[in-house]
């Protein structure tokens, strides 16, 4: 039993170090190179961190998201993406909304909410943009709806756990001119401190 | 993805079996085998396993959590412009190259030459030592040849008709007590080849071809396997002193031309086969001459140890 408990916390103590030396090698890249997919506590930080100059974020909210986001991470290699997740307002170990861009022409990053199945899919257009529209469940079964479309030269996925009216809002928050020849469109490159909410 | 987090999987299965081992003082040569294969088998099945049980263990947020995520590493750029990835990927293709040439080949020359001339071994005389060394071994005998050879040389094939072939060279320098001891070790290995668990181990190392942690590991699984006959001859004979006395003869005859000229000097690769196989044999020989100390229960180390590699592994993508 002695030997037991002894080789028990040698080894114990060896794993921890193991781990120890494992998270230290995970942190060498981001030291040595910047661009690594790190988390930011804002889209300021992103922007003057990675000089990913236009970060495109919702207005809109709906009162079941919670504000701020849960999660700002971004990336400029291998190509430059952000990604920002938010969790439900009454169920903060919950993910409600995850909204990706990605520098094209790269798919959008793997995230946490992901349509299992998919029932529909559409052409949406709005603000001269044509976006696919898909409706389906995300795990256990629940209704989730994913909008994808291109702007500029980057893709933009919003997955929400939600009915596709509430995502199509939010989606069309995040544009603010419509796209029309001769007028390239602003992006909203300011992060709001304030969300509009409405019902 | 799957090739990098195998590689990597096996590296850090090696490691902590290596530290079970180390830290539990585990010296039987079965037990350390069946922690050695964890290294082989766990890696091939970790990555679906992984993905069954969390799809989204791919995802960003997933990685940022992780203990080590070997993307980071792929993802850099060397002198700012080559992608490391290229570099690691070079390194597994130099890998299975090396696995192809000095395993698979000499194996598939051996499979196809082994056809056109057997070898020309004799029986021994019923009153000669082999005969009398043979007497001393209980149950049921392979066939034994004598080969004209000096060298010191001795192994057997397996089959319906297992054979052990042993030197004339090495007949002529082992006492009675020795080769019987000699004897007694090939047939540990005819005892053991019939085990389907070694044909699978085999199997499962070809599957690895690229990986060189599973290369390692299985040269480490047949020194184990070598210890293990070791300990067959042993219990046959009840007389480990002979056996490590045959192997004694062995080391010396390995190391008995140091000062070759230097046109003869075996390349760098062959010494270093050489060194390997000599350090293994010195192992062997204090192993059986030295009293083996008791045995700890290592059904719960075992447990222990492969749901930790189970669990750090999770958690390097």
């Amino acid at each position: 039993m002695k030997r037991i408990l002894g080789g028990m916390l040698v080894f114990s103590t060896m794993i921890a170090i193991l781990t120890g030396l494992l998270q230290l090698l995970n942190w060498i890249p981001s030291a040595v190179q910047d661009g690594a997919f790190q988390r930011y506590a804002s889209i300021d930080e992103v922007r003057a961190h990675l000089k990913i100059h236009t970060v495109y974020a919702p207005v809109y909210y709906p009162r079941t998201v919670q504000w701020p986001p849960s999660l700002i991470a971004a990336q400029t290699r291998p190509y430059p993406a952000v990604v920002t997740e938010f969790v439900k307002s009454d169920d903060s170990g919950e993910t409600i909304l995850v909204i990706t861009q990605t520098a094209l022409p790269h798919p959008p990053l793997v995230e946490k909410l992901r349509l299992t199945a998919i029932r529909e899919s559409v052409s949406y257009e709005f603000k001269g943009r044509t976006a696919l529209l898909e409706v389906g469940v995300c795990r256990r079964d629940e209704q989730c709806c994913r909008i994808t479309w291109n702007e500029e030269n980057v893709g933009i996925a919003l997955v929400m756990r939600s009915s596709p009216v509430e995502l199509v809002r939010v989606a069309e928050s995040m544009v603010t001119r419509s796209r029309e020849a001769g007028h390239p469109d602003e992006s909203s490159g300011k992060e709001r401190e304030a969300p509009e909410t409405r019902n | 993805m799957y090739l990098a987090q195998s590689f990597l999987h096996s590296l850090i299965a090696a490691l902590i079996v290596d530290t079970a081992l180390l830290a539990w003082k585990i010296e039987a040569p079965v037990i350390r085998q069946r922690f050695r294969l964890l290294v082989i088998v766990l890696p091939i099945i970790s990555f679906p396993l992984y993905q069954l049980m969390t799809p989204e263990r791919g995802s960003a947020l997933f990685r940022l959590d992780a203990f080590f995520d070997m993307a980071r590493w792929l993802d850099l750029e060397l002198w700012g412009k080559v992608p490391a990835g290229v570099l690691f990927l070079l390194f597994l293709v130099f890998t299975a190259v090396v696995f192809v040439l000095q395993e698979m080949l000499p194996i598939a020359q051996h499979t196809l030459s082994s056809g056109e001339g057997a070898l020309n071994g004799v029986s021994p005389e019923p009153e000669s030592r082999v005969t009398h060394a043979l007497e001393g071994i209980p149950g049921r005998k392979p066939e034994v040849f004598i080969i004209d050879d000096d060298s010191f040389a001795m192994f057997s094939s397996t089959g319906k008709e297992p054979t052990v072939y042993l030197s004339g060279g090495l007949v002529e320098k082992l006492t009675l007590d020795e080769l019987r001891a000699a004897i007694a070790h090939e047939i540990g290995h005819i005892q053991r080849s019939r085990r389907p668990a070694m044909v699978v181990i085999f199997i499962l190392r070809v599957l690895m071809f690229y990986n060189p942690i599973a290369l390692m590991e299985f040269r480490r699984i047949i020194q184990e396997e070598e210890k293990i006959c070791d300990d067959v001859a042993s219990s046959i004979t009840g007389d480990p002193a002979a056996l490590a006395g045959a192997l004694r003869k062995f080391y010396d005859a390995d190391n008995a031309d140091p000062a070759l000229p230097p046109e003869d000097a075996p390349r760098l690769r062959d010494r270093i086969e050489e060194y390997s196989h000599t350090l293994l044999i010195e192992e062997r020989i204090t192993r059986l001459e030295e009293p083996a100390s008791p045995a700890v229960n290592t059904s719960v180390v075992y447990l222990v140890v492969l749901m930790t590699i189970l669990a750090v592994n999770y958690y390097v993508v």
